[in-house]
């Protein structure tokens, strides 16, 4: 068969731009090698429930009427209509650094500056300045890595402030170690502090569905299950692929979201030389499932943020993982969600891959570990707020070998390569990256990157 | 297609991406863009929608052409005179 444009991967990204592109090219072709959609914004079942993977909160929350802002430019780009939607914005969101201070924000930014003027007053102008500067930078010129915390040295002038202020970005969106690009801060502190977080109502499982329906009805076509064995190439041009039953589409463009080195992979059989020596960083979330909501769990409260220390270190833990700092989400806790009988809480800490890669050869060893990482992060929350581990009737645990496994990211790393690919150009005239490797993150972000590139590379030419 | 006609295709393919656009104070001779809030993206939709309505291949580099109402009107009625 054949397509004029075939999207690797049906990720949130390449749900995106397939969208994008349905909407003006027949016959576009996406190719999802699990059997869902989602990508690392997935959903399983268990005991006859639904659970969602990755998806704590969605950043970049706006208002309708917004017309710039990235939600309603997105929502726009896919021709979708906000009123079919129900947003739920998040309650309020806290940054602990145990023993040292707290700052608490929400979806007005407000909140945030009369915490600032409250605990750091001697840096609330310098804050103001701060956030000016952020308000009138433009993220997405092309620019050499500038360092977000010498940024962050210079203009507050007040390490435990820059350090609370990283940590959210960071786990919300950092692929590299200790420090970010000043670009993708800015990005990530509009997404964040700036604008916000929410969820849609429904689950994860109805957003995709909504969104698989929407591309089809466009004249799209999907196939699951269904993973590309690799990618052909005459004379620098990308001719088609083979699929892993054999099968071969040709196509005019591929748009590739399964990430830079992994795409490069696939093209070539021989070893791939890595684009970067900066570690790739790993995950280990825990979903646990309470009997009844304990009385010492926050009701207010929908992400906390934590790190133990004056100093927050963001990098490749020598441990399996880094129970001194984490993010608690409790996705019961956003405005106008329906109340449910059981209460879930995640937890999500820093974690080497390599050490969880080498006991997943011991199925004993790997699953004892696990349910280690489990206790050992709930308790870092007790800490914070009072037992509630009692109620716990069910648990599930993530490694970046899980990610691994379900997702096409080497090492399992969910933000990807440390190094990115802004412009989406990987060396071939008809091959483009979009999605995480691509460089903009968050649900909104790589749905966007989708479009962006569809946008820039694609549509232009067909 | 007269000049009018094209203008009010251009209005119709807008209204189409923004079904909130307000076209009661616009200025034919000002920027689409500035006066109805849209961005690059947005202005994208009006060359693929000129496209998939019409068969019109516009190159990237006349998109200048299409900033304002009139200029859409006298860059496109040559193209579009036998629609």
């Amino acid at each position: 068969m054949r397509t004029p444009l075939l999207v690797i991967g049906g990720g949130l990204s390449g749900l995106a731009a397939a969208i994008r592109a349905a909407r003006f090219i027949p016959d576009v072709l996406l190719v999802e090698k699990h059997s869902r959609l989602g990508g690392l914004n997935s959903y399983f079942y268990r005991n006859n429930t639904l659970y969602e993977t990755g998806l704590h909160a969605i950043t970049n929350y706006a208002e309708a009427g917004d017309k710039q802002a990235p939600l309603n430019r997105l929502l726009r780009q896919l021709k979708l209509r906000r009123k079919d939607f129900s947003f739920c914005q998040q309650m309020k969101s806290e940054v602990i650094f145990h023993h040292f201070e707290s700052l608490t924000f929400s979806n007005d930014v407000d909140v945030l500056n009369s915490e600032v003027r409250k605990k750091f007053p001697r840096a609330a102008v310098r804050f103001q300045k701060m956030l000016h500067i952020i308000k009138h930078f433009n993220p997405f010129l092309p620019s050499p890595f500038r360092s977000a915390r010498n940024f962050l040295a210079e203009t507050l002038q007040a390490p435990l402030l820059a350090e609370m202020m990283l940590c959210p970005l960071m786990f919300y969106g950092s692929s590299r170690e200790n420090d970010m690009d000043l670009s993708q801060f800015v990005i990530m502190f509009r997404a964040i502090f700036l604008e916000g977080m929410f969820r849609p109502q429904g689950t994860i499982k109805d957003l995709l569905d909504l969104l698989a329906a929407h591309y089809l009805e466009l004249g799209g076509s999907l196939r699951k299950s269904c993973a590309v064995k690799r990618i052909l190439v005459r004379q620098n041009n990308v001719i088609g692929v083979e699929l892993d039953d054999g099968e071969i589409v040709e196509c005019d463009y591929i748009l590739s979201t399964v990430g830079h080195e992994e795409t490069l992979k696939l093209i070539s059989s021989t070893r791939v030389s890595p684009s970067t020596n900066l570690a790739r960083l790993g995950f280990v979330e825990t979903m646990y499932q309470l009997r009844q909501s304990s009385p010492n769990l926050p009701e207010d409260k929908t992400i906390i943020f934590f790190n133990d220390g004056e100093m927050f270190s963001y990098k490749n833990p020598a441990d399996f993982a880094d129970f001194k700092s984490g993010v608690f989400c409790f996705p019961a806790n956003f405005q106008d969600l329906p109340r449910k009988n059981i209460t879930e809480v995640r937890s999500t800490h820093l974690a080497n891959y390599e050490k969880w890669k080498y006991l997943s050869a011991t199925p004993d060893l790997y699953s004892r570990q696990k349910l280690d990482t489990s206790l050992r992060s709930a308790q870092m929350l007790e800490n914070l707020v009072g037992s509630f581990a009692t109620n716990i009737v069910y648990e599930n645990t993530f490694t970046p070998v899980t990610i691994e496994r379900y997702t096409a990211k080497i090492n399992g790393a969910i933000y990807g390569s440390p190094e990115k690919v802004k412009d989406g150009n990987i060396g071939y005239p008809n091959l483009f990256l979009a999605g995480t490797d691509q460089g903009f993150l968050g649900i909104i972000g790589s749905m966007l990157s989708g479009v962006s590139i569809v946008n820039q590379h694609i549509l232009p030419k067909l | 297609m007269t000049s009018e006609d094209i203008k009010n295709l251009i209005l119709e393919i807008i209204k189409d991406i923004d079904d909130e656009a307000d076209f009661a104070s616009l200025d034919p001779d000002k920027p689409l863009r500035d006066q109805l809030e849209l961005d690059s993206m947005d202005f994208l939709d009006i060359v693929m929608e000129l496209r998939k309505r019409h068969k019109l291949q516009i190159p990237e580099e006349d998109y200048p052409h299409l900033a304002t109402l009139n200029s859409c009107a006298s860059y496109l009625q040559p193209l579009l005179k036998d629609v």
